[in-house]
């Protein structure tokens, strides 16, 4: 390598230094670390502990807790998908031009700038069974009035629709920044063929998009397997354990249940392995075929 | 026209400036000290409790700097950051915390002659209260108060609804019938004769263990060896609490906000924490309060009383422990305005004879049901087994699951906690 070569590339890894070494300290060695607890007994508080194999691991399998807050959340995962991936991607191409367009995207990001706490409490009122004025209104319109979220047929789908109403507003503007990038021309000479809007859709728009859906779907997917402060708030996992999610598991055992660090670093580790395989599952099915 | 600052006229206006300058008054206090204190008062009393500490640094010049967090989160930091060196030099904890707190060496162990000796005797506390600071035969903290479980009877729900006594006032039920009785008379549409709780009735494990010890049961055996909560008297309960919202129908479904539907009117009898009344007089309500009923053998009374402990410092440091005696003195010294503004009776019986506490219709009857109070079970594994019992007794209330199965299968995870 020449010298002027090498000098660059020293340069540029110190450029790196920092944000390597924040990675490393913050990102790197609690991962690390709670890998190394997972092969232990550890619990908070506790000075000393012993290395115990893979007895973390063979617990989870035994833990039916644990196996049911796996299927919850990969119920919400695939149930809350098509939602998330459609009702943003309407909105946006409804937005994307329009005398109110500006003002109608501030309205529909707004909820996206509230703290997950924010939004479940709001929710938690509207939806209330007694007080709230979701039921309320049913009452008025002659419809019965349901405890949404504490109905083990609704609970999770009223979760899901909070979640759709928080963050259709993020993926809103992710949708319109990828809309901007089409070529308008393409949709000229598509006019000019004769080509109606359903056609423009499927032949230029979403395989344009793709790239976009990709983020969407595999940063959704990530986030929808470590969903906790929505179910957290709004039905603390319940009704019974209907609602409860691998995180909210994870903390409970890590936090609210004898501090047991070994057993919860074992479930992050677990979760880690499931998110890892279905992000590259994702990029494998869906990068073949995208245009950068 | 300007003059140059010569050193003369700087030291004379320096003079003049420091003779102009106030000294402070005899006797008004200096700093001295600051601890740092934690707590989970985050609702109205809270409030209550930052005006007694203004009031406490100014008469003692101790500043004191709280750390407020909702208690759920307040454990899991103390017990990261007191063997980390970083914990508080006073705390605020539950009595069922002490336990395993003590357990793990979060807390300092309290020598019992040096509380007596500086005014804390057994003889001034309620028993109850005294004997929760206590685990395998040492004190750990110090009793403040008494938040427990009452009866709140909405006048208007249940005068709309005819369950009056013969002087047209409320009445409160005097068994498990009556109360179901009266329960169906107020329960129609969106209004409930009856709820314990106070969000997400379903999941009230404090309202479950009221039941519990009222039926004799627990959800360990005496011995604390193995789970009681599979016993006949448990199940009893259970199939009880089955029934609320499902076959009696006279309880608001498991996540309803029971608080906010009192206040609304569509709730009749409520029992909850005593922490509620405060707000129910803010909001204007027109209730009355009466001792939580007998529903099953015995009539107690669900409490858990507020404890100061002193977490495990880094290195000991005497003037701030000094500091934070003080701070407990001086609120138990004060405890009535304690009482009378947030709404918790003493743990102290200082001021149980207090004419404004006792002149007080609500917490006249909180005071009357000291002799029933009940604390949850010495052990450390208690707080985990609540935290196991809430999605349980929660798909019992929903009808997920027959109260039988559901209790047995609670006690095998009880049985299953790590020691």
């Amino acid at each position: 390598m020449p010298r002027r070569r090498r000098r660059q590339t020293r340069t540029a890894y110190l450029f790196l230094l920092p944000g390597l070494l924040l990675f490393a300290i913050f990102r790197l060695y609690p991962l690390l670390e709670g890998l190394r607890l997972s092969f232990t007994n550890a619990r908070l508080g506790r000075a000393t502990y012993q290395y115990i194999g893979l007895a973390n691991y063979m617990r989870l399998a035994d833990d039916t807790r644990f196996t049911v807050s796996l299927w919850n959340t990969a119920f919400y995962t695939v149930a809350s998908t098509l939602p998330i991936l459609a009702v943003p991607l309407l909105l946006a191409l409804a937005l994307n031009r329009g005398a109110l367009r500006n003002v109608l995207r501030g309205v529909f990001f707004f909820p996206f700038t509230l703290s997950v706490v924010t939004v479940g409490l709001a929710w938690l009122w509207l939806l209330d069974p007694v007080v709230g004025p979701f039921n309320y209104y049913l009452r008025a319109l002659g419809m019965p009035a349901r405890s949404w979220l504490a109905d083990p047929a609704t609970a999770m789908w009223a979760i899901i629709a909070t979640t759709v109403w928080w963050v259709t507003g993020y993926y809103l503007v992710v949708y319109l920044a990828g809309l901007q990038d089409i070529p308008r021309e393409l949709y000229e000479a598509a006019a000019l063929d004769g080509a109606g809007g359903g056609r423009t859709f499927w032949t230029i728009t979403l395989p344009l998009l793709r790239p976009v859906l990709l983020f969407v779907v595999v940063t959704h997917v990530i986030g929808s397997f470590q969903i906790f402060g929505q179910v957290f708030v709004l039905t603390g996992g319940g009704p019974g354990d209907v609602t409860r999610t691998v995180v909210q598991h994870l903390y409970e055992t890590a936090f609210q249940n004898f501090f047991q660090f070994g057993v919860a670093s074992a479930m992050a580790w677990v979760l880690f392995a499931i998110i890892l395989v279905f992000s590259v599952l994702q990029f494998r099915l869906l990068r073949g075929h995208t245009e950068y | 026209m300007s003059r140059a600052l010569t050193r003369r006229t700087f030291l004379i206006a320096s003079a003049a400036a420091a003779a102009a300058t106030p000294w402070p008054r005899r006797g008004a206090a200096q700093p001295k000290a600051t601890i740092t204190y934690w707590n989970g008062l985050t609702g109205a009393d809270g409030k209550v409790m930052d005006e007694l500490i203004d009031r406490f640094t100014r008469e003692t010049g101790i500043r004191v700097e709280q750390q407020r967090l909702p208690w759920a989160e307040l454990y899991p930091k103390l017990q990261v950051s007191v063997p980390a060196g970083e914990g508080p030099d006073l705390a605020l904890i539950h009595t069922v915390e002490v336990p395993h707190f003590a357990n793990d060496g979060v807390l300092e162990a309290i020598d019992e002659a040096a509380a007596g000796g500086k005014g804390f005797r057994g003889e001034e506390y309620l028993p109850a209260t005294w004997q929760g600071g206590t685990f395998q035969g040492k004190r750990y903290s110090l009793p403040l108060d008494v938040p427990q479980h009452v009866l709140y009877l909405n006048v208007k729900v249940m005068k709309e609804a005819g369950v009056t006594g013969p002087d047209g006032q409320p009445k409160a039920p005097a068994s498990r019938d009556e109360l179901v009785t009266m329960a169906k008379k107020m329960t129609r549409g969106d209004t409930f004769g009856f709820a314990i709780g106070t969000l997400n009735p379903g999941r009230y494990t404090w309202g479950f263990h009221n039941l519990l010890w009222q039926n004799g049961a627990n959800i360990y055996t005496p011995d604390l060896k193995r789970a009681g909560v599979a016993d006949p008297a448990a199940v009893e309960v259970a199939e009880f609490w089955s029934g609320l919202a499902g076959g009696l129908g006279i309880a608001p479904p498991a996540n309803a906000n029971c608080r906010d539907a009192f206040i609304a009117g569509r709730l009749g009898m409520w029992i909850a924490g005593s922490w509620n009344f405060t707000g129910l007089r803010e909001a204007k309500v027109d209730f009355t309060a009466a001792p939580v009923p007998r529903l099953f053998r015995q009539p107690v009374v669900w409490s858990m009383p507020h404890q100061y402990a002193f977490p495990k410092p880094k290195s000991a440091d005497r003037a701030r422990r000094e500091a934070a005696w003080t701070h407990i003195r001086w609120m138990t010294d004060h405890v009535a305005e304690w009482t009378l503004k947030a709404g918790q009776v003493s743990a102290s019986r200082k001021a149980h004879s207090d004419p404004r506490v006792t002149g007080d219709p609500v917490l006249k009857t909180l005071l009357g049901q000291a002799p029933n109070w009940q604390v949850g079970q010495p052990t450390p594994k208690w707080v985990a087994a609540e935290n196991i019992t809430r999605p349980m007794i929660d798909s019992i209330y929903t009808g997920q699951k027959p109260a039988k199965v559901a209790m047995e299968e609670l006690a095998r995870q009880i049985n299953a906690l790590p020691d």
